[in-house]
């Protein structure tokens, strides 16, 4: 059904689109490098929250008054608004010059050739762990350079254990060690203090345990590399801890959203990521929390890892790869950059950004609590498969789902199973 | 898009009188007194029951970070303090909260008036001129109510891309302004429709064109639907996310719903006191606006009554 209003639009923005495109051909060759006089413009996009807008602020400005030939445009927004503003963009064709990029996208925007490889513009890599950079490299290119580390912790409240007379762990404890820990404190606690959340809901928590029994979580053809077997195992680690003051229940854990058991004062441990410290402790107003290594039943093997905790990349489509080289390089090395962000990205990645960084107070827990798993770390996984984040909080859900009874744990793994295989086939 | 309710479903449901008194003999003051009380008592507790969230939120608005969701969540706390409403007037990595507020103001107010001027004139021809294609048009137009905003998000985008309007207010207003919100032509030529045609045709005969029908008759006849339209768009416009977000690059141009979420970020420390005392800030507006053209709709509907 075309009718004359629509004919007329149609006409109107082809020639509205061709004259555009025209216009692009003509200008772009001549602006690919700018002077001090001429500078050229880029634009970098994060997310984050008024802390990062402004130390971001503070790093832009000094590669400005480093870089007079470049400037850059800053823009930033929340993290679940920033994908669907991506998303956008990237169909509309007009990404960002550099962006601020989070794992579980690379591989999506990677593989849709929305990113450049890095591998092709000047970027210094030296100062990095080289266990550390495939974690930005799909299939041989590379799309994106970690900013900044993290790597999976137990957190604990000294002052809470303190109160119930249970002493500090030290990190060396296998499953069943763990899983006493958190019965006594669930115990002690009466009611009032649980032990902590059910940590077998948490993917890279699973992930750290296979690598602790040496199976990959997802084979290099992008398939599961673990079998129904292994998640049922996963998932019966805390069968008797469920429903008892060892675990939180997930009734109580809802109630207190949009802020974490933990962040709450009740429970006494959780199992995530060392850069929530910060967040933790304002949720909480806990004087001290402490980290400590994850459980394994391997002393010698814990599974960790350094997580790319953010990356930066660049649009596939920049009119200007240099420049947006240059800011990435600057951003990922400069140790004065170090200096502006401290650990609110995660510990600086490049050595050269690490060393001239001074930490302290909460900063210098989480960069010591790295340094002191140093020598158990092993390569940072893949990028992970694309809608990865599905299967992630799919993994979550259905933990949900076992906590309020709704689920047994084989009938778990089946739900698992044949979500992360619909996606798996769908994806190929 | 729970803000699309129309302004019908505020109208009648308010709760009537009691139950109507069959027997009036049977039934002495005392009894009716009792029943009155009971009545009052029950749309009380409702009442208490409705704004609770938003004392909720004012309360909140005074109170610690660490006091607010999790195991901590009492109305009540011992902590009250200006403290957020400091944080959260000192703006969002060097833009001020006062930017956020002006540019809210200037999209509320060019949505008003976008579509106050471009509905009222669509409508006017929908329901008065008989032009050819009137019915196709007037159909497809109540079509695009049905068509869910999402599905013309992308192809939307690429035309303001590639005609470089990405970054301004042009892809937010502009609809606006060529009486693209069905909704609203659709109210006012429901409303006009209602209007007796003998006044146009008076007119006519007196030697007014339509634009003299318009401007004279129309116009001042309309005002209850003017100002519902106004109302709504207004509210819409000011708690509108998502077009903001994906047309706006420069912070200095951000309004405020796009501000209020940067001090709630999961991935780092969230600060909830900020957020809620900005949400409060934020509110006041709306407040003002819907609290001032209130009366206008009550009016308007108990004329628009008499006419029917």
């Amino acid at each position: 059904m075309i009718d004359r209003r629509k004919f007329l639009t149609t006409v109107a923005l082809g020639t509205a689109s061709a004259a555009f495109l025209s216009a692009c051909g003509q200008s772009s060759s001549p602006a690919q490098t700018g002077s001090a006089d001429n500078p050229v413009t880029i634009t970098y996009t994060w997310w984050g929250n008024d802390d990062r807008a402004e130390r971001t602020r503070k790093a832009i400005a000094l590669f400005e008054s480093k870089n007079p030939d470049i400037k850059v445009n800053g823009n930033f927004s929340d993290f679940a608004g920033y994908w669907q503003k991506r998303a956008t963009e990237a169909a509309g064709g007009g990404l960002p010059d550099v962006m601020q990029w989070d794992l579980s996208y690379l591989r999506d925007y990677g593989q849709r050739n929305q990113l450049l490889d890095l591998g092709t513009v000047k970027v210094n890599t030296d100062a990095f762990e080289k266990s550390l950079l495939p974690s930005g490299q799909i299939r041989g290119k590379t799309y994106g350079i970690p900013t900044s580390t993290n790597a999976f912790a137990v957190y604990y409240d000294p002052a809470k254990l303190a109160a119930l007379g249970i002493a500090e762990p030290d990190g060396s404890w296998n499953y069943k060690e763990f899983n006493a820990f958190l019965t006594e404190v669930g115990q002690k606690g009466n009611g009032t203090l649980f032990g902590g959340t059910d940590y077998t809901g948490i993917w890279w928590n699973f992930n750290i345990w296979l690598r602790q029994n040496n199976i990959q979580a997802f084979t290099d053809e992008g398939k599961l590399g673990f079998s129904k077997d292994d998640l049922k195992k996963w998932w019966n680690l805390t069968a008797d801890l469920r429903g008892t003051g060892a675990i939180v229940g997930e009734d109580k854990a809802t109630q207190l959203l949009p802020k974490s058991p933990f962040g709450s004062n009740v429970t006494a441990t959780e199992v995530t990521w060392d850069n929530f410290m910060a967040g933790y402790l304002a949720d909480s107003g806990a004087k001290e929390l402490k980290l400590v290594p994850v459980p394994s039943d391997d002393p010698d093997n814990l599974g960790l890892f350094l997580k790319p905790s953010m990356l930066m990349v660049a649009s596939a489509k920049t009119k200007y790869k240099d420049a947006a080289a240059r800011f990435i390089d600057f951003m990922v090395n400069d140790p004065e950059v170090g200096q502006i962000f401290k650990t609110s990205r995660g510990v600086p990645a490049s050595k050269t950004q690490r060393d001239g960084t001074t930490f302290e107070g909460t900063d210098k827990l989480v960069v010591d609590y790295e340094k002191s798993i140093e020598k158990y770390l092993k390569d940072a996984p893949e990028p992970p498969i694309v809608g990865f984040g599905t299967l992630e909080s799919t993994f979550k859900r259905v933990t949900q789902d076992l906590n309020y009874g709704k689920l047994t744990v084989d009938g778990a793994v089946d739900v698992w199973f044949k979500e992360a295989e619909d996606l798996i086939k769908q994806n190929a | 898009m729970t803000t699309m309710a129309t302004p019908t479903q505020n109208q009648p449901t308010t709760p009537t009188t009691p139950a109507p008194v069959y027997n009036p003999k049977s039934e002495s003051v005392m009894a009716r007194r009792i029943k009155s009380t009971i009545f009052h008592i029950v749309a009380l507790a409702l009442v208490a029951m409705v704004l609770y969230p938003a004392l909720w939120m004012i309360t909140s608005s005074f109170k610690p970070n660490s006091e607010i969701g999790g195991a901590n969540n009492a109305l009540w706390s011992n902590n009250f303090s200006f403290d957020n409403f400091a944080t959260a007037m000192e703006g969002i990595g060097g833009v001020s909260t006062l930017t956020f507020f002006t540019n809210s103001l200037i999209l509320a107010v060019g949505a008003v008036v976008g579509t106050v001027l471009s509905a009222s004139i669509s409508a006017y021809a929908f329901a008065r001129i008989n032009f050819p294609g009137r019915g196709l048009f007037f159909g497809m137009m109540i079509a695009t109510l049905l068509l869910p905003f999402h599905v013309v998000i992308i192809p939307q985008y690429i035309v303001f891309q590639q005609l470089g309007l990405v970054d301004t207010y042009v892809p937010l207003l502009i609809g606006k302004f060529l009486a693209a919100d069905a909704f609203f032509v659709f109210l006012m030529v429901q409303f006009m429709r209602g209007l007796p045609a003998e006044l146009d045709e008076a007119a006519r005969i007196d030697g007014a064109g339509h634009v003299r029908i318009f401007g004279s008759i129309m116009l001042p006849l309309m005002k209850p639907a003017l100002i519902s339209t106004s109302i709504f768009s207004f509210i819409w416009s000011w708690n509108d996310f998502l077009g903001p977000l994906l047309y706006l690059n420069t912070p200095e141009k951000y309004p405020l719903p796009l501000a209020l979420r940067l001090f709630v970020d999961q991935t780092q420390s969230s600060d909830y006191g900020a957020m809620i005392a900005m949400s409060v800030l934020a509110l006041l507006p709306v407040l003002v606006f819907f609290l001032v053209f209130q009366r206008y709709i009550v009016e308007g509907v108990s004329t628009q009554g008499l006419k029917g």
